[in-house]
């Protein structure tokens, strides 16, 4: 075949990948992500041979953790020096850096390889919606997303809220406000004393 | 293994040998020795001793003897595939002459490579290589990322909320049947 050289080419092309991050679990969406960047998807896949693609994530300040990860899920830190040994919440890191989270969870996952430093290098994070064009403009496919967005309550109109069915009707007088309760900030009891914020 | 002089390949042979009936690829064979130097003295052991054996034994394979003066003694065999091969016999004794004159009987006269890869195909797929655009919905092609439609999970089956909604249109439209029943 003539074009044989030009296949090979495409063969080894790197592509580019976007994921939307909206209200997806970080911890799923790395173990998908990296299949993506360490090039498993491809039936080429070597483990020595670089063929991993770029994968672009976008909407991480929007991540959703289940349960009560994000006060109990921890990063930890150790600046090697006698009592350097720090750890924070995933809010409070989300806080201070809104890719943090999804960045850590595909770090973390890519262990035990020797190229994951080259690797991490290939996955661009954005926290919101804008995604600069000359990054935009390389992606050619979609990665889908690992569990459905669901839809807020702002979501739904006036006029669905009001249909939609019930077994029962509240009395006129029912209170139902004084039962929610006031929200304020809690002390962060995960965060180590120097990140704490109040 | 790194040097240079050694050649490098893909894994050969002769695949066919063998299928219908054995076929010995050594064609002919010539002992070179001296009639009177010490170093030809286990040649000249061997050729009087075994080569005899050797000949009665293979008659597809021609025996030539080639006595040089004041050289080292040598096997020289040549394959059906057109391949020549030396090999220096010096200091051999009898046995191990017998043992490299077997080895050369028993080859397929494909020189000795260092392999490159163990997996080799000299027919390629027809259907042509993967490339990464393969299997892909061709779709994508006209799709301006992000898209909500690659980008969604594909579910299959109802959520609790769909049954409930479902309940409700079965129930408000059998209310609005009997009502029009009523009506008329």
């Amino acid at each position: 075949m003539a074009n044989n050289r030009v296949l090979q080419w495409a063969v080894m092309a790197r592509t580019w990948w976007i994921y939307d991050a909206n209200l997806q679990c970080p911890f799923r969406s790395s173990e998908r992500i990296i299949t993506y960047l360490k090039g498993k998807h491809k039936p080429i896949y070597h483990p020595f041979a670089d063929i991993g693609d770029h994968v672009v994530v976008f909407n991480t300040r929007h991540v959703a953790m289940r349960g009560n990860f994000w006060r109990t899920f921890k990063h930890f830190n150790h600046t090697r020096y006698a009592g350097g040994f720090s750890q924070a919440s995933a809010w409070r890191v989300h806080e201070m850096d809104p890719t943090r989270i999804m960045e850590k969870a595909c770090y973390q996952r890519l262990s035990g390889l020797p190229m994951k430093k080259t690797l991490m290098a290939r996955l661009h994070l954005y926290p919101d919606e804008e995604i600069p064009q000359e990054i935009l403009e390389n992606v050619s496919g979609q990665i889908r997303q690992v569990q459905v967005v669901p839809k807020k309550l702002e979501d739904y109109t006036e006029e669905e809220i009001q249909n939609f069915p019930r077994l029962f009707e509240w009395p006129e007088n029912y209170d139902v406000e004084s039962y929610q309760r006031e929200n304020q900030q809690e002390p962060d009891q995960h965060t180590t004393k120097k990140w704490r914020l109040d | 293994m790194s040097n240079n002089a050694i050649p490098r390949d893909f894994v050969k042979n002769v695949l066919q040998n063998g299928v219908g009936r054995y076929v010995c690829q050594l064609k002919r064979i010539t002992f070179r020795f001296c009639k009177s130097h010490g170093g030809s003295r286990h040649m000249r052991d061997f050729i009087e001793n075994n080569l005899l054996e050797f000949t009665q034994k293979n008659p597809g394979v021609v025996c030539y003897l080639q006595p040089r003066r004041h050289r080292p003694p040598s096997v020289v065999a040549e394959f059906l595939n057109g391949r020549r091969e030396v090999m220096l016999l010096s200091g051999k004794e009898v046995p191990e002459i017998c043992k490299w004159v077997e080895h050369m009987r028993t080859r397929s006269g494909v020189q000795i490579v260092n392999m490159i890869q163990n997996n080799h195909t000299e027919t390629p797929s027809t259907q042509g290589i993967w490339h990464p655009f393969m299997f892909r919905d061709s779709e994508m092609a006209a799709t301006e990322f992000p898209s909500k439609k690659f980008s969604q999970i594909q579910v299959t089956g109802k959520t609790a909320t769909d049954l409930v909604l479902e309940e409700q249109l079965k129930v408000s439209s059998s209310e609005s049947s009997d009502s029009h029943i009523e009506g008329k």
